[in-house]
């Protein structure tokens, strides 16, 4: 019973994660159509900044080395990621976002995910090369004592309660005059910088809050996992984060939900049991890859929209009474 | 009229690998007209609405709008001060509807501000609701009323120049630049936007417009600005420059008057 | 000065290897005016059917080089024709375009690691012992390398200019419209494209193993890099740019080694790009981008 227990609350946390993940990938792509192709990179960098700000100090005899190492509390912790996320949005964005071109931005981010994958593997120095952090702290852990499935528990209902407010915040963004504007760059960034929209700004804004969403996923991830090294963020897990945003629906912040699930939840832990092929085991991670890689081109060949589309934007506040009339001329095509 | 004019455009010239698109045009548009702005094709029309509205660098020149210098300026910029121009090719944002089309126009929402649109949605709610209105009623004057929720994407031609123009409308511009706006549209549907035009001219928003058609123009515009290989040729009312010997050459010898792919 | 004269004959050699990739991408970019970002897997096609056909088949290795470099031009092909072409028909816009390429990368990655595995491979020739030419030292196969690129991109030069194949790829290149409506058959042009530029992968995948000597499956997608900094600093879509840009990558990274650790030869291209993107993001050699 217990088991079952810890795995159902590990996928619940799981399915959190992966759902702040696409959110983030949404707010950037499908708000503002900025082509991220980095997004695990940005999970990487929270979690590892969250990882080393509450770390204590490099023991000298342990054979791991990191930088930092301040032993802070978690929500300093958590802002640190955040925050680290964030900013290094921002510098990818300063170099990518000025340019009109989206497939600049797509090799931008590409490239620098592969750079930032192998300064951090290659450098023992920053968080340990490619053996990665082991034995972080997890919030709460040491202060109430309980055994692994009620923690598992508890980090499930905060997990639960940080998507939730990630949640409300990007439902807000996208209904707001903001997110509208942000759509407008998304459909065309042309014709909105010549209404007046900044389009560079808005963008980058984008850009930022998204990356500091997948930030906080990265957080999440290295709390509960307590442990992180780059075989976790590899090329391959950017693209679970796509699949889930691409089958759940861009634009759709009820799609990233249903994609998280169907995607990063329900996909991996089903192919995770796939009898191997020609009973060699060793090679289910790549058919896992070449799955995910084709349910998104199917996805995107058959069902574009994904499986919960985009909505209309609905204005509420429309009167009631507001009846009027059709002027007689109704333009036809040629 | 001795007021300056509202727009003024001064020697500008701008060169594509080492093509001169235009060659030191130079004119004004006065408060308050209907300007037409003709020329055969590669005249350099579309270079200079590009370049008035921000959207290309002139290589040398200045443009002047309400007195200020705007040469240079980031497009969102120009269009801030009032200086709206549209796309030759109709652009809307095809997978938003009709109505969130001219929502996203109006400039200065205070919804637009990051801490507003997240934690202070009440703030910019009297704003919104007050913008909605205005835009089912500019929806209405354009008998867009019916397609309010559609996509864009769903409108036929004609009915998205009239988006175009409506979503012009809901910026509250001082002077429109429209590049060819009846372009590909049903006769009928010509005049229909012909109308919109002198109404809005009315209501105190002044336009310069590239167009092919000459009876257009005629019927529309207050004044015709000439170009020709980059420069201004002519300016003046239609029917004087019918009898401008050089307009007509440039007319003859120019090509076919069509919308042609001269981008 | 004699350490920097070798370092630029190695880099004379990168740009080889590099400027045969950085020329197939570029061409691809310009006639199908999209980046396609399995194009590093192409690279292994090429790499690895060389390395099948010569160490399993025992064929010679020119012959085994030919069969890697067609393959790859195949693979290339099949991929259009499967994928590729079912979405442009329908319109696609370039965002998602570029989403189903980067899901192709994954898939052929994967695929050719399940078939090749990831460990590190090297053809079974002899690359002959270090000959001195003047100040530079380079092996038979880095000469080999230099001789086949020359050869090659001389060819495409060409198909450019002599051949109808070579016009019409250049008419869709500069306006696909027009090059529609004047009666070209771009279907047809398209897949040649595929075919010569996924050839032109393999050929960069093939040098390129020589030239590093130890290869596995991922070498090629992390060159992709490289190719992409050569080709936005020639201008994407210009294919003289893009051997311009090669040979300028190409000694950067190798120079850069004088300097710094030759581990970081790809961040210098991805700084020698950052810059381009900042300073002039429509490449070096072009007067005005496609639009």
């Amino acid at each position: 019973m217990g088991i079952i227990v810890g795995y159902i609350a590990t996928l619940g946390i799981y399915f959190c994660i992966y759902n702040i993940l696409s959110i983030g990938l949404n707010i950037q792509f499908g708000y503002a159509g900025i082509l991220d192709f980095t997004v695990i990179t940005f999970m990487a960098i929270g979690g590892y900044m969250a990882g080393v700000a509450s770390l204590g100090p490099e023991q000298p005899g342990s054979q791991i080395f990191y930088i930092l190492g301040l032993s802070l509390p978690w929500p300093v912790a958590l802002l640190i990621g955040a925050t680290a996320a964030g900013l290094l949005g921002c510098a990818i964005g300063l170099i990518a976002l000025r340019r009109l071109r989206s497939d600049y931005l797509a090799i931008v981010t590409l490239a620098a995910g592969s750079i930032i994958y192998g300064l951090v593997g290659n450098n023992s120095k920053i968080f340990d090369g490619f053996e990665g952090l082991v034995g972080v702290p997890q919030p709460f852990n040491g202060v109430l004592g309980l055994n692994p499935n009620s923690y598992a528990l508890l980090f499930l209902g905060f997990a639960a309660v940080v998507m939730a407010v990630l949640w409300v915040a990007a439902n807000r963004l996208r209904n707001s005059p903001l997110g509208r504007a942000m759509r407008a760059t998304r459909e065309d960034l042309e014709v909105a910088e010549a209404y007046g929209k900044n389009t560079y700004k808005l963008r980058m804004m984008a850009m930022v809050i998204g990356s500091v969403y997948v930030g906080v996923g990265g957080v999440l991830t290295i709390w509960y996992v307590t442990a992180m090294a780059p075989a976790g963020w590899g090329t391959s897990e950017t693209f679970v984060v796509w699949a889930a945003l691409i089958v759940g629906g861009v634009g759709s912040n009820g799609g990233a939900v249903i994609g998280s699930f169907l995607v990063a939840v329900l996909f991996n832990e089903v192919t995770r049991f796939l009898p191997g092929i020609s009973s060699d085991p060793s090679l289910i991670p790549e058919v896992r890859n070449i799955c995910i890689g084709a349910l998104v081109i199917l996805t995107l060949r058959f069902r574009p929209q994904g499986v919960m589309p985009e909505r209309k934007a609905r204005f509420p506040e429309l009167p009631e009474a507001s009846v009027r009339q059709e002027p007689a001329i109704v333009a036809e095509e040629v | 009229m001795g007021e300056a004019p509202l727009l003024e455009v001064d020697g500008i010239r701008k060169a594509f690998g080492g093509v001169l698109a235009v060659d030191g045009a130079s004119f004004t548009v006065e408060a308050g007209t209907v300007t037409a702005l003709i020329g055969p094709n590669g005249a350099g029309k579309s270079t200079a609405v590009g370049i008035i509205g921000g959207a290309l660098a002139a290589d040398e020149g200045r443009v002047g709008f309400r007195g200020d210098e705007i040469t240079g300026l980031a497009p969102h910029r120009i269009a801030r001060r009032g200086l709206i121009r549209t796309f030759q090719i109709s652009r809307e944002y095809p997978a938003m509807t009709v109505l969130e089309n001219l929502m996203v126009s109006p400039m200065n929402q205070e919804g637009e501000k990051l801490a507003t649109a997240l934690l202070a949605h009440r703030r910019y709610r009297k704003q919104e609701r007050e913008l909605v209105l205005k835009a089912l009623d500019v929806l209405a004057d354009f008998g867009l009323y019916g397609m309010r929720d559609e996509y864009a994407r769903n409108l036929s031609g004609g009915q998205k120049r009239l988006l175009e123009l409506a979503r012009s409308v809901m910026a509250d511009p001082v002077m429109l630049i429209l590049d060819e706006p009846m372009a590909g549209i049903n006769p009928a549907l010509v005049s229909h936007i012909g109308e919109h035009i002198l109404r809005l001219r009315e209501a105190g928003v002044s336009f310069l417009m590239v167009e092919h058609n000459l009876e257009v123009v005629e019927r529309i515009c207050d004044h015709v600005i000439v170009l020709a290989v980059g420069r201004t040729l002519a300016r003046g009312t239609m029917a004087e420059l019918r009898q401008n010997e050089a307009v007509v050459n440039a007319y003859l010898t120019g090509g076919g008057v069509d919308a042609g792919t001269a981008r | 000065m004699s350490l920097f004269l070798l370092t630029l004959g190695f880099g004379v050699v990168t740009a080889a290897v590099l400027s045969l990739a950085s020329v197939g991408l570029s061409l691809q970019f310009g006639v199908t005016n999209y980046v396609n970002f399995a194009y590093g897997s192409y690279l292994a096609v090429g790499m690895f059917a060389t390395y099948t056909a010569s160490q399993s088949l025992h064929l010679p290795f020119v012959m085994a080089a030919l069969l890697g470099v067609l393959s790859s031009g195949m693979v290339a092909v099949a991929v259009d024709l499967l994928v590729l072409e079912r979405f442009v028909k329908r319109g696609t816009s370039g965002f998602f375009l570029l989403i189903v390429t980067f899901g192709l990368a994954l898939i052929l990655l994967n695929l050719e690691q399940a078939i090749w595995g990831v460990g590190f491979d090297r053809y079974p020739v002899a690359l002959g012992n270090p000959v001195r030419l003047g100040p530079f030292s380079v092996t038979p196969a880095q000469l080999d390398v230099v001789g086949v690129a020359i050869v090659a991109l001389s060819a495409v030069h060409l198909l450019l200019t002599r051949t109808r194949l070579g016009k019409a790829m250049r008419a869709m290149s500069d306006n696909p419209t027009l090059a529609l409506a004047s009666g070209i058959d771009t279907r047809a042009t398209t897949m040649w494209t595929w075919f010569i530029t996924g050839c032109l992968a393999g050929l960069g995948g093939v040098t390129l193993a020589l030239n590093t000597v130890e290869f596995q499956v991922f070498t090629g997608n992390t060159f992709l890099f490289v190719i992409f900094a050569a080709v936005i600093l020639g201008g994407i879509g210009k294919i003289y740019g893009a051997m311009l840009g090669a040979l300028i990558i190409g000694l950067a990274i190798n120079l850069s080694t004088l300097v710094i650790s030759s581990a970081y030869a790809i961040d210098v291209a991805f700084a020698v790009l950052v810059l381009v993107l900042l300073v002039r993001p429509q490449g070096l050699f072009t007067v005005a981008g496609k639009a």
